[in-house]
């Protein structure tokens, strides 16, 4: 097993002619590793973010029979950059009685609980920055830091519009948790570890051994995930924090220039860290429909495509429910979290557990076609 | 170097904000302090090895009752709250005088003392002694350890919070007319 990047680069010979440059000095060169590796990643995930929103309005536009963004770049596709560049140059406007120390803090919180979670998340089996055996239960506990910036985000701004949209968000964050975390415990049932490199080893081969088919409750529990993600990410239906239409645009009302950039980036992050997450969990992560003996850098980064197309397509996915449902209300959302996604939840983990005990842990697939 | 360097970035983030806690007069920037203290008890927790312990104190501490004591603040509390916080030059009747502060410090210095010397122990074998390697991580041994030796100490707590948790929603329940 791979227990982290280095460990994992240190079976290749480049590695000992890296250590020869750093002077034996093996701890600098791990600090090193891990900085460029993290600056890479955060660049992809901030690309990927800023992508997301030229999607979201491209997509939308698809929807709704209009053309979108087409001025700047071929398609529009650098629009994002050109938003980019305005967010930066705008004025930094502070409401007069915002309390400054909260109102600075919110953005930056909500951007290092994202960010955070990116240490865990397997772009393929050997390139994750550290494969933690919590790795699951760390993410759902770093990006529960969100949820606060979104309360203080709300609540420093000392705008009516503002406060609702926090309180709103801040409830429907934590309630919604509980649902994810449980069909996530599922699956950490099944894998028998919450690493995620113990998730994915699991999984290898063709889809039949993916978790979603693993039994019919894992396949319950991927949509029960799905739901519930949707709305900690504050994304349509349950983009009650910040419906337009009510509460002009929720907790980030008061911000503007790059604080509100700082917000719109982490959520379209974080929408990829949920896609992310579901694509490891269910769909099998980065894993070959093949088995192969040997392992190269190449190898690797074809995992990483196969990751990434996977979580892109959930992230599809995330857009088009956004512009095809219209939003719930606030009762209905809290009674759809506590009456039906928790319930199903519970009764999808204990179907597991009992699944696990009669058939041994067989999938499917292992009880039709036999092995394993 | 790495785990000192931990230690010393989680132990100053810890008492810093510990500090800070009690010097704000904001009861908002207090709970926001407290959270970076929290984390920082996480990092101590790291320090020691104990990653699942860590990363409950963040899922249950940052997840859940910051966010409570957030929540209790903005429902309960108002301006006028800040203006009456009472500091320690003060000396305010209702947090005594001169005198229950001197004991209370003599107290809590005798306190302090026999506890460092009761801890002087286990201080002196840190790095902690690496357990047995017949487990693969903490998190199977802490699983092993709930599910056979504390067993009924574990369902016991899970029928408490079972019972606090019906008990809320009785209480929350909207009486019929």
């Amino acid at each position: 097993m791979n227990q982290t990047l280095v460990s994992y680069l240190s079976q290749y010979e480049f590695y000992d002619v890296l250590i020869g440059i750093f002077g034996k000095n093996e701890g600098l060169l791990a600090f090193v590793i891990y900085l460029l590796f993290a600056a890479a990643i955060v660049g992809l995930c901030a690309t990927i973010g800023g992508l997301g929103t030229y999607a979201e309005r491209k997509i939308s536009a698809d929807i709704q029979q209009r053309i979108g963004p087409n001025r700047v770049g071929p398609y529009g596709i650098l629009q994002f950059l050109a938003d980019g560049v305005k967010m930066i140059t705008k004025e930094d406007v502070m409401p007069n009685t915002a309390d400054k120390f909260l109102f600075y803090l919110a953005p930056m919180l909500a951007l290092i609980g994202v960010f955070a979670t990116l240490a865990v998340l397997p772009w393929s089996s050997g390139f994750m920055m550290a494969d933690l055996n919590v790795g699951i239960f760390y993410l759902i506990a770093i990006s529960s830091l969100v949820g606060v910036s979104v309360f203080l985000g709300g609540y420093a701004s000392n705008s009516k519009w503002s406060m609702l949209g926090g309180l709103r968000g801040a409830s429907q964050i934590i309630s919604y948790e509980i649902p994810v975390t449980i069909s996530v415990l599922s699956i950490t049932l099944l894998a028998g570890g919450m690493g995620f490199g113990t998730i994915l080893s699991q999984q290898q081969g063709t889809p039949i051994h993916w978790f979603i088919f693993h039994n019919p409750f894992a396949f319950i529990a991927f949509f029960v995930y799905f739901i519930g993600a949707l709305a900690e990410t504050n994304r349509a239906p349950f983009d009650l924090p910040e419906a337009e239409s009510e509460l002009v645009s929720g907790y980030h009302t008061e911000y503007t220039g790059m604080r509100f950039g700082f917000f719109a980036l982490a959520e379209y992050i974080e929408v990829f860290v949920v896609c992310g997450v579901g694509a490891a969990l269910f769909l099998g992560g980065g894993n070959l429909p093949f088995n192969v003996q040997f392992d190269i850098i190449p190898l690797q980064l074809f995992q990483v495509v196969i990751f990434m197309t996977k979580a892109l397509i959930l992230y599809y996915v995330v857009i088009w429910i956004r512009w095809t449902f219209p939003r719930l209300r606030v009762d209905q959302l809290m009674s759809i979290c506590w009456k039906y996604l928790t319930p199903i939840a519970i009764f999808n983990l204990v179907g597991n557990a009992v699944w696990i005990v009669v058939f041994n842990g067989k999938s499917i697939a292992d009880l039709v076609f036999g092995g394993h | 170097m790495f785990a000192q360097l931990l230690f010393l970035l989680s132990a100053v983030l810890t008492v810093g904000c510990a500090i800070a806690v009690a010097v704000t007069k904001n009861i908002m920037h207090s709970c926001i302090f407290l959270l970076g203290s929290l984390i920082g008890i996480a990092g101590l927790y790291a320090t020691l090895g104990a990653d699942f312990v860590a990363v409950t104190q963040i899922m249950v501490y940052v997840g859940g009752i910051v966010i409570l004591m957030l929540f209790a603040v903005m429902l309960t509390g108002g301006k006028d709250f800040v203006s009456r916080a009472q500091n320690l030059l003060g000396l305010a009747p209702s947090m005594g005088n001169k005198w229950t502060y001197g004991i209370g410090l003599f107290v809590g210095l005798v306190f302090l003392l026999t506890n460092i010397k009761l801890l002087s122990n286990i201080m002196k074998s840190y790095p902690a002694k690496t357990f047995g390697n017949e487990f693969p991580s903490t998190v199977s041994q802490i699983g092993h350890l709930l599910v056979k030796e504390h067993v009924l100490a574990f369902e016991l707590s899970s029928v408490l919070l079972l019972g606090a948790l019906v008990g809320a929603a009785i209480i929350a329940r909207p009486r019929k007319q």
